[in-house]
């Protein structure tokens, strides 16, 4: 046999090193094909949560709120319904012979979750550190500032939260809700009542002088009586952060509805006109002073989904 | 291979001897006969194992699978499925097959050539060249750079092919290399960000390899990796071919049945056949359940469990996990819905 030269049997010792390699690597891949995913899926979730199996999910609404929850002539309405239809369509619950729309007053959002008589709230329900130790939230999917709706006779004498202080003035609030802690901490006396709505039917009766609460829902009431009210612009301060209410014990729930406003919010950041922007644009739209989009949702988890490859762009 | 048992009276007329066949061309011919045979048969009997398993080892319902589904469509969702498969067989044998070519030539005279180098001898280039062609079009992205390597072997591409001059060579393979990152730069940036170690091990490591894979092993060597390679190539083929065997036939979908009124029911399964009386589906569940046409009210396609995707990583907007014709076709029906039915049935 003839003498290899040094060279050759370096060059043929680095063919059999890059054979070898190149041989591991289509392993490693032919494994790596086989081996579950990683990341959980939208349809591991599902199946963690308390609504696999069920044939309806139960959404509680409120139903006494124009624009964002108001029931009229049997339809459930307003923007807080559209969301709640597109998260529970997500879900595998599309079209409303698979919702059970629950009413619910303000103060009783919290102990309907935690009772199990809905699964989900879709309520103006502001994320507060105090609630979240009761309930998860997903979310926000709206961002809301404290306002004032007088009548026009008097949009010239409240303009300040002084005037609001003023006792000539008997300003309405409903019970159990962000703004009610917000007027106290301001030092606004304010009359606790269940609903919006009645704060809203007591102004018109003469009761009432104003009526503190989210600019969504007071732009619900500005739409129904345009001519007899007005929002007033005040510095609360604080921006309301509205979530979807989901029951504590419920995570997979939560991260479920939290990847379903993301992927939303995601369609409406690449220009394509998403769930959320149809629902705005149907309802508070057209009432709000300025445009809003959609925020971010927090602690969004990573899941897979069927459609994570389809192109972005 | 010896000659046949019994023959016709004319048919041995037309053959004055029967001993064994040496003529090159006769050789060709035979060995063209049983590849195109196996072209057809393996296919075939893949295809009546996967209906098999299809029916879930029910007798009956195999027969009933067997009555409705159509020959050519058997055969078509079997290449579907399988051609990703069958390219990486090839891939793999040619690409041995040719290292190995090369490095026989270091063994003693009248030592028997491995298999592979046999079948590479005996492989037309176009055939080798249409193996990776298909691999190319169906495997998934993040393995396609192990394609480098293997073609490079496969034709025996040396780097000193691109220029005889070292400093040209250099500089053409550092303008490929460079195109490749600039291509590949934010997934691989990505990747790392995920600590998705294996996927920048395969996106980068296979083409540093290529450019030392080819020319011959050491003689040492050169017959356990025959040995080795042969074993593997085929405990792989088995190994894959499973998956592909118990892949469903038939399209999944959601039937939506109105049993008596207003009440409904999802029923998740294959649909096997439609005719003017039932719609006969296969359950996914098991058992084939026969719906009266008149009460189907809805239905829907799902995707399997099987489709859902590993990673979130893309090349180019193109997911790591799709292959170039799958990533095209998505470019050509960008949007993707799943029916909310497909989520909730079990």
């Amino acid at each position: 046999m003839h003498e290899v030269p040094p060279r050759h049997r370096l060059r043929a010792l680095a063919t059999t090193l890059a054979v070898a390699l190149t041989m591991t690597l289509a392993a490693a891949a032919g494994c790596d094909n086989r081996r579950e995913p990683p990341l959980p899926s939208v349809l591991d979730k599902l199946r963690e949560s308390h609504i696999d199996g069920q044939s309806k999910i139960k959404i509680g609404v409120a139903t006494t709120e124009p624009l964002m929850g108001e029931l009229r002539n049997g339809i459930h309405t307003g923007f807080d319904v559209e969301i709640a239809r597109y998260v529970a369509a997500s879900l595998g619950f599309a079209g409303d012979q698979r919702i059970q729309w629950v009413p619910l007053a303000t103060e009783d959002r919290i102990p309907a979750l935690q009772g199990g008589t809905v699964d989900l709230i879709v309520s103006s329900f502001s994320i507060t550190e105090e609630r979240k130790k009761l309930v998860s939230f997903a979310g926000p999917y709206f961002v809301t500032t404290q306002e004032v709706l007088v009548p026009k006779r008097l949009r010239d004498h409240i303009r300040t939260i002084e005037d609001l202080r003023k006792p000539g003035y008997r300003i309405c609030t409903s019970g159990g809700s962000t703004t009610e802690t917000e007027l106290e901490r301001h030092q606004v006396k304010a009359y606790v009542v269940k609903e919006v709505g009645d704060c809203v039917k007591g102004m018109r009766e003469g009761r009432y002088e104003a009526v503190s609460s989210d600019e969504t829902i007071l732009a619900g009431f500005l739409s129904q009586y345009p001519t007899e009210f007005e929002l007033v612009d005040m510095p609360f301060g604080t921006s309301e952060l509205l979530g979807v209410g989901v029951p504590i014990g419920d995570p997979a729930l939560r991260d479920l509805v939290a990847f379903f406003l993301q992927k939303s919010y995601l369609e409406g950041r690449n220009g394509i006109s998403s769930p959320w922007l149809t629902a705005y644009n149907r309802t508070l739209g057209p009432w709000l002073k300025a445009d809003k989009s959609q925020p971010q949702p927090l602690d969004v988890p990573k899941l897979v989904d069927f459609d994570d490859k389809a192109p972005r762009r | 291979m010896t000659a046949p048992v019994a023959t016709a009276p004319d048919a041995a007329a037309h053959t004055p001897q029967a001993a064994p066949v040496h003529d090159p061309a006769e050789r060709r011919a035979r060995a063209s006969q049983s590849f195109w045979t196996a072209v057809v048969g393996v296919p075939a009997v893949f295809s009546v194992l996967r209906l098999g398993v299809e029916a879930g080892g029910e007798l009956q319902t195999t027969l009933l699978l067997v009555a409705n589904v159509g020959t050519v469509n058997l055969l078509a969702g079997f290449l579907t499925t399988a051609a990703r498969l069958l390219s990486t067989g090839l891939v793999a044998v040619f690409a041995l097959g040719a290292v190995l070519r090369v490095s026989v030539e270091r063994m003693p005279p009248g030592v028997r050539r491995p298999v592979f180098a046999r079948w590479v001898d005996i492989t037309p280039a176009w055939f080798v060249l249409a193996s990776f062609l298909l691999a190319l079009a169906t495997w998934p992205l993040l393995y396609l750079p192990l394609l480098v390597p293997a073609f490079v072997a496969a034709f025996q591409l040396s780097p000193e092919r691109l220029h005889e001059q070292p400093t040209p060579r250099l500089l053409l393979l550092g303008a490929g290399f460079a195109g490749y990152l600039w291509l590949l730069g934010p997934t691989l940036l990505d990747a790392w960000q995920q600590r998705e170690l294996l996927a920048v091990v395969l996106l980068v490591v296979p083409l540093v390899l290529a450019l030392f894979v080819t020319g011959p092993l050491p003689a040492a060597v050169i017959r356990p990796l025959a040995s080795i390679t042969e074993a593997a190539v085929l405990a792989m083929l088995v190994w894959a071919a499973l998956p592909v065997i118990s892949t469903p036939v038939l399209p999944l979908t959601v039937t939506t049945v109105e049993s008596s009124p207003g009440v409904t029911e999802d029923v998740r399964g294959h649909v096997v056949t439609v005719d003017d009386v039932n719609m006969v589906l296969l359950q996914e569940r098991g058992g084939v359940r026969y719906v009266p046409i008149g009460q189907v009210r809805a239905q829907v396609l799902c995707p399997s469990e099987e489709e859902l995707p590993r990673r979130q990583l893309r090349v180019r907007d193109f997911h790591v996990e799709d292959s170039l014709l799958e990533g095209l076709g998505r470019r050509v029906r960008p949007v993707h819905r799943i029916d909310a039915a497909c989520r909730t049935v079990d």
